[in-house]
């Protein structure tokens, strides 16, 4: 009997140990491993698709504070507008979204509909997961989203997801301290600003215990500094409209040596920043101007000032009443004045349940989450534009936004510059491994004052002529 | 000639297939398929996939050239520079943390059982702890400002503030420091475990000899509990050579890919940039390297040692 115990026990216990290997999903449609052939875009999935039940996958981190208790009250409103359709939600954190994802489409095993950032679109079309939607939608549906933003989506000609915003990244400031400093925070937010002039206003903004300026740079955060004072130097963009490479470009140096001497002024602190620090630096008088800043941060500054007028021990320890200002970032060397964005999606992704008629499905629910009052509500929630007709048709703005903040942000978000047509997925992941295992960390080098910009120049044409070829990539100044 | 055979031979006929016999299959079968599931058939599957270039819906057969990319030597190949800093991390840290174990384990030998428990529960405990909370925490106390825990400790002795993690001066020690103070509870157990085996009669008779402390320690505890730091040794190198998560959470493997270890390399390969074939083949290569070393280890320092 006891014999008979134990072996039950054991068998209950490598039963379990199985059981969380099985397949999850809920669909018993054969799996389908080839490319699906076209659909007819112009046939409405919804009554194509009215009698057979089936199952939708979403897998989405918390795009907004509200975003995944929203997207469970979309689901079940999707549900009531097509009865035969379910939606199942897998919740992630975005510490751990990218992971999953990856993990769970290498295993074939991806949700039908993913949330991704535009520069890891290139990682799943090389895996052969993402899938092009324009077969399964229909070419009016796709129409209502801007052409900048799905191009951030699109590889080779091919759109693979539908844009859910497009975010911009630059700095942001206490306007109160600024103003204070009788610096014309309006007319910088209006006309832009040169780099010379805001390394004057930095040096206005040191004083003791106060840096004029701050930027999260420890880690693999450095990358943020490069991009966004990057599109300030006119290196919007990874690749030229004729395809060339333009890290190697003088822009590069140039926006280096800002680096360089922003680093050694003592204008900035010279040591690494954590991602966390910086906004609270900026609350408690520590720096005046700091990055990355986003429209959105508006929000926390008048929470935080809320808080502090209550008096109520939420506000951010030691911080002081101050309002916020999103700046541009200023541009270098006379170039034309631009904006670091990149748009953020859903994609529809290929797993060994996958079929033509799932995929239009898939397609009708991606649209419908991305578009209308949906899109709107989480725009609002972003202090950013939608990027399609539909949700610009249905946003009500909050009150009580600050209209030189709209205003700026609206003025950046036209200036991004989305990528050239004719990117390969090829270039795309050279261009990533590029910049993550050689430029990013001769940057870190760089902010922590250990080489010269001229050093992590020539280190990086260096390792663009070995990885594309001299003559691929750009020499001289762009533009 | 094997037991089985020789008790054949001496009762003159064939051993019977008893129900004891069964049940112990049946025991050893639940072990077995769980090896083999998830130990077994991994590895398997990674010598596979290392040969190809990894898609989930058709993969492509590369042949040798996972193996030929990772060792194809560039200034730009971050393989060796990772393996480099792998080998300077574990020559660091194994032995400095067998020594600092060892020598703990030594100073609390002398106490009676419950204190003995108190410290042994003491230095446990960041074992206890998750691996993600524990970063946070050395996140904070590196923290490069002047304000920073360490910086200010630095700062009683006149010692300027440090850019622990972002400088390529001090990243690398800064992940050294984080491994010896917050990792060495098992091996202090384990060495408290062997020192207790050691029979006392050894010190009385070392003690009527007029030996010093420091000579039982080194004439009699140290030969005695060999077996014991040659397991923790080549553990704590296999360890060593797989450590991820502090590089990860720390410094994301730079500045400059100071930190950049082997096993964060593989990990990049792998869910960053989806090269499984890729992240297989230099997962394979590790486990070839860190084979070599424990079999080099057990050559160095297992000929006296019965384990």
């Amino acid at each position: 009997m006891k014999k008979f115990i134990t072996m039950l026990l054991v068998c209950v216990m490598v039963l379990g140990l199985f059981a969380g290997c099985g397949n999850g999903s809920t669909q018993q449609t054969t799996a389908a491993t080839t490319a699906a052939p076209a659909a007819d875009a112009t046939e409405a999935p919804a009554q194509e698709t009215e009698a057979a039940p089936d199952t939708i996958v979403i897998m989405a981190p918390p795009v907004t504070g509200n975003y995944l208790e929203n997207l469970k009250t979309w689901a079940n409103d999707f549900h009531e507008l097509y009865p035969n359709l379910t939606v199942q939600v897998i919740e992630t954190s975005w510490g751990d979204h990218n992971d999953k994802l990856s993990t769970m489409a290498q295993a074939g095993e991806a949700p039908d509909i993913a949330e991704i950032s535009s520069n890891a679109l290139g990682t799943f079309v090389e895996m052969g997961v993402a899938i092009d939607i324009a077969q399964y939608m229909s070419a009016d549906r796709l129409a209502d989203y801007d052409e900048n933003a799905l191009k951030y989506l699109s590889l080779e000609g091919t759109t693979y997801g539908l844009p859910l915003y497009l975010t911009i990244q630059s700095i942001g400031a206490n306007k109160t301290m600024m103003e204070e400093l009788g610096i014309d925070v309006a007319k910088i937010q209006k006309e832009g600003w040169t780099y010379e002039e805001f390394l004057d206003v930095i040096k206005q903004g040191t004083k003791d215990g106060c840096y004029g300026f701050v930027f999260a740079n420890s880690g693999v955060t450095a990358s943020d500094m490069l991009y966004i004072f990057g599109a300030g130097a006119g290196l919007s963009n990874t690749f030229t409209p004729d395809l060339k490479y333009t890290m190697t470009s003088e822009n590069m140096l140039t926006m280096l040596s800002a680096v360089e001497e922003m680093t050694k002024s003592g204008y900035m602190p010279n040591y690494g920043v954590e991602a966390g620090q910086r906004m609270v630096m900026c609350q408690t008088g520590n720096a005046m101007i700091f990055g990355k800043a986003m429209p959105l941060f508006e929000n926390n500054f008048k929470k935080n000032n809320a808080a502090l007028e209550a008096n109520d021990g939420t506000a951010v320890e030691n911080s002081l009443p101050m309002d916020y200002a999103f700046l541009p970032v200023p541009t270098m060397d006379g170039c034309a004045e631009s904006c670091y964005g990149t748009v953020d999606g859903l994609i529809a992704m290929r797993n060994k349940n996958t079929t033509d008629e799932h995929l239009k499905n898939v397609l009708l629910f991606m649209d419908y989450i991305c578009s209308g009052e949906r899109i709107a509500t989480c725009m609002n929630e972003l202090y950013l534009d939608p990027v399609c007709q539909s949700g610009r048709d249905a946003l009500v703005l909050e009150e009580g936004r600050d209209a030189d903040n709209l205003a700026t942000a609206a003025r950046c978000i036209a200036m991004v510059q989305a990528p050239p047509e004719g990117v390969t997925t090829e270039m795309t992941a050279t261009a990533k491994k590029l910049m993550d295992e050689q430029i990013v960390p001769k940057f870190q080098l760089l902010l922590a004052g250990e080489t010269t910009a001229q050093e992590v120049y020539d280190h990086i044409c260096e390792a663009a002529y070995a990885a594309f070829g001299a003559d691929n990539c750009v020499s001289g100044k762009l533009g | 000639m094997n037991s089985t055979k020789l008790k054949r031979q001496q009762t003159g006929r064939r051993l019977k297939f008893t129900n004891d016999d069964l049940w112990g299959y049946i025991f050893i079968a639940a072990a077995m398929i769980i090896f083999c599931v998830f130990t077994l058939y991994p590895v398997f599957s990674a010598i596979y996939t290392s040969f190809f270039n990894y898609k989930p819906f058709g993969s492509e057969f590369v042949g040798l050239k996972n193996y030929a990319d990772t060792l194809k030597y560039s200034k730009f190949n971050l393989f060796y520079k990772a393996a480099l800093n792998t080998l300077i991390y574990t020559v660091i840290v194994v032995p400095l943390s067998l020594l600092l174990s060892f020598s703990i384990a030594v100073m609390i030998m002398p106490f009676k059982k419950k204190t003995q428990s108190v410290f042994k529960a003491m230095y446990y405990l960041p074992g206890i702890a998750s691996g993600v909370a524990l970063s946070v925490v050395w996140l904070w106390l590196y923290d490069s400002s002047p304000d920073g825990i360490f910086n200010r400790l630095l700062g009683i002795f006149g010692i300027p503030a440090q850019n622990w993690l972002s400088s390529t001066k001090t990243s690398m020690l800064s992940l050294i420091i984080m491994a010896l103070l917050s990792s060495h509870g098992v091996r202090i157990i384990t060495y408290i475990a062997a020192l207790l085996g050691i029979d006392n009669s050894y010190f009385e008779a070392a003690e009527l000899d007029g030996a010093t402390f420091f000579q039982k320690v080194r004439y009699i505890v140290w030969p005695l509990v060999k077996p014991t730091t040659l397991f923790l040794l080549v553990t704590g190198v296999i360890g060593s050579f797989q450590v991820f998560m502090n590089a990860y959470m720390m410094t994301g493997g730079g500045p400059d890919n100071s930190t950049t270890m082997i096993g964060l390399l593989i990990y990049n390969n792998a869910f960053v940039y989806g090269k499984y074939g890729l992240a297989c083949a230099q997962a394979i290569l590790l486990a070839i390297a860190i084979a070599i070393m424990s079999l080099f280890q057990f050559r160095l320092m297992g000929v006296d040692v019965e384990y």
